[in-house]
């Protein structure tokens, strides 16, 4: 296995790259698509008529997105797009990194969008009552109470989306794509060392989603702040020195 | 007042009297939720000073009637005027709520922000003001309730009590017209309950327009400059607390007395 390594380990490493960088990007640009998705999904119903056929509309289609990616393999898809722009073009292919990146996000991205609204759901009702009380719109209720809470009870989930991503980028070898997996199947073919170089495979996925894993836990324990925190000076400070000191802590 | 009219006096006419002064006023509001009538008819005014506790058992439609004029529920039918203009179907309830805070049972701070965010958030998004102007304001309405020492809590660091008088003080924060209180202190623990009760009985001192929903009863009679008996959907009885309390003319009114004090 040492000389495995120590043979290939550039190519490796190429690979880790790959599947890392379609993992990463994958994962980012889904989220952003399950953020936007679920936020339309939890839009207030509008009470013009029109606006509100239209915003069914939408959740009808995005509904149908989201089934359909979900529903079907990832692999099956990454073929289906492949060949699909292929055809559209007359033969001509897309960059595979490109189609990878692409198939990696929507199908995340539909993912995401139920976990998203899972989140925006799940906040406690008063949170909405309490902005409205104080006169804000619900797109700076979303933006300033909402959704930094919503996002933050998420990250387990999304941590877990990463993860399945940096596993699953394997199945983007059907279209050629030269992750870690293509990789191994590579080495395999060279040195016919089957069991040591997908043992190898297994532990430097391993090693990135532990990695990853740990990163995000770190995340959410600075997401979460202080356990404690401190009272302030004494009560004859003037106002503008406490909120002074307020401020210089955060 | 009102009580003392003759029945053919016309009611419509002193109304409009009433309204030039009035700042809030519910005129024949209903709210039905499905086949289930909640409110009928409830008529009362509210005017500059005031503070006017709403009493009555639960179920009788208290919070329904405060989340009506706080527009948190459309009425059925009906009118919520603010100093005279129908505020039920306008297309901004966010600029009405800027002027009508509303403090609740159960505080609904911003559980992601700090207690100084929480009370700068409002004048700073809403009312535009400065980050420094914003933070002044907050120290000085989170001085007001006893709470500046705590701008750095998160409120799952505070008791029931301090997070209540740190919700206050955000909805101060808006420099409201009228503030609503729903049941301000059910969800607090006995101890608590006057280190919540005083911030409010000075607000009524300094004279901020309030409408309360509450169980305490002394506090309302101590309080309160009108009363508003609500029983199963209606109001059953309004007037000063003096009357309402010691001279109630409803048998509802009585018996419901009789149970809570
Ligand atoms: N959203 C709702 N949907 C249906 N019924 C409701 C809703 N909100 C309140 N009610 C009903 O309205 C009645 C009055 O409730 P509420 O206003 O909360 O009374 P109170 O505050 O006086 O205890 C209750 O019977 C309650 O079940
Ligand atoms: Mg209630």
């Amino acid at each position: 296995m040492i000389a495995i390594l120590t043979k290939y380990y550039y190519d490796i490493l190429v690979g880790v790259g790959y599947t890392m960088l379609v993992a990463v990007i994958g994962t980012l640009v889904g989220l952003l698509i399950g953020i936007l998705i679920g936020i339309y999904r939890t839009l207030p119903l509008p009470k013009n008529k029109f606006l509100r056929v239209l915003k069914r509309a939408g959740d009808y289609l995005l509904r149908a997105y989201i089934e359909v990616f979900r529903g079907t393999p990832m692999m099956v898809q990454a073929m289906v797009i492949f060949w699909g722009f292929a055809l559209l073009n007359g033969g001509r292919t897309l960059n595979v990194t490109v189609s990878g990146l692409i198939i990696v996000s929507i199908n995340t991205g539909a993912y995401m969008a139920e976990i998203v609204r899972g989140g925006i759901i799940s906040i406690d009702k008063g949170q909405f009552e309490g902005c409205h009380a104080i006169g804000l719109t619900h797109s700076q209720t979303m933006f300033n109470v909402v959704m930094p809470q919503a996002l933050r009870n998420i990250l387990p989930s999304v941590t877990n989306e990463f993860i399945v991503n940096i596993k699953d980028t394997s199945v983007l070898n059907v279209i050629g794509f030269t992750e870690l997996f293509f990789v191994a199947k590579d080495i395999v073919l060279d040195t016919f060392k089957t069991f040591e170089t997908y043992l190898l495979a297994a532990i430097v996925y391993f090693i990135l989603t532990f990695g990853i894993s740990l990163l995000l836990r770190l995340v959410e324990r600075k997401m979460d702040g202080n356990k404690n925190f401190r009272i302030l000076g004494s009560q004859n400070l003037d106002a503008e020195s406490f909120a002074r000191e307020a401020r210089s802590e955060k | 007042m009102k009580n003392n009219l003759t029945p053919d006096t016309p009611r419509a006419e002193n109304r409009v009297q009433n309204d030039c002064r009035a700042v809030i006023s519910v005129q024949h509001l209903g709210k039905t939720f499905g086949d289930n009538v909640v409110l009928k008819d409830i008529d009362f005014d509210v005017f500059s000073g005031d503070v006017t506790c709403i009493i009555g058992p639960s179920g009788s439609g208290k919070s329904t009637l405060l989340r009506c004029i706080n527009l948190f529920e459309e009425p059925t039918c009906g009118k919520i005027l603010f100093h005279g203009g129908d505020i039920t179907q306008t297309k901004h309830p966010d600029r009405y709520r800027q002027k009508v805070g509303m403090v609740f049972q159960s505080f609904n701070l911003f559980d992601n922000l700090n207690v100084l965010s929480n009370c700068t958030l409002g004048p700073r998004k809403v009312l535009k003001m400065s980050k420094s102007d914003a933070e002044q304001l907050a120290m000085r309405n989170l001085a007001a309730v006893g709470m500046s020492a705590y701008v750095k809590a998160k409120p799952r660091q505070l008791s029931g009590g301090q997070k209540q008088r740190v919700a206050i003080a955000r909805a101060l924060c808006m420099s409201p017209e009228v503030l609503l209180f729903d049941e301000p202190t059910s969800a607090l623990d006995p101890e608590m309950v006057g280190e919540v009760l005083n911030v409010m009985r000075s607000l009524a001192q300094q004279g901020l327009t309030m409408i309360i929903v509450t169980h305490e009863m002394s506090f309302a009679r101590e309080v309160s400059t009108r009363v508003v008996f609500m029983d199963d959907g209606v109001i059953v009885e309004q007037g000063a607390p003096e009357d309402i309390f010691n001279r109630p003319s409803e048998q509802r009114t009585r018996e419901f007395l009789a149970r809570v004090l």
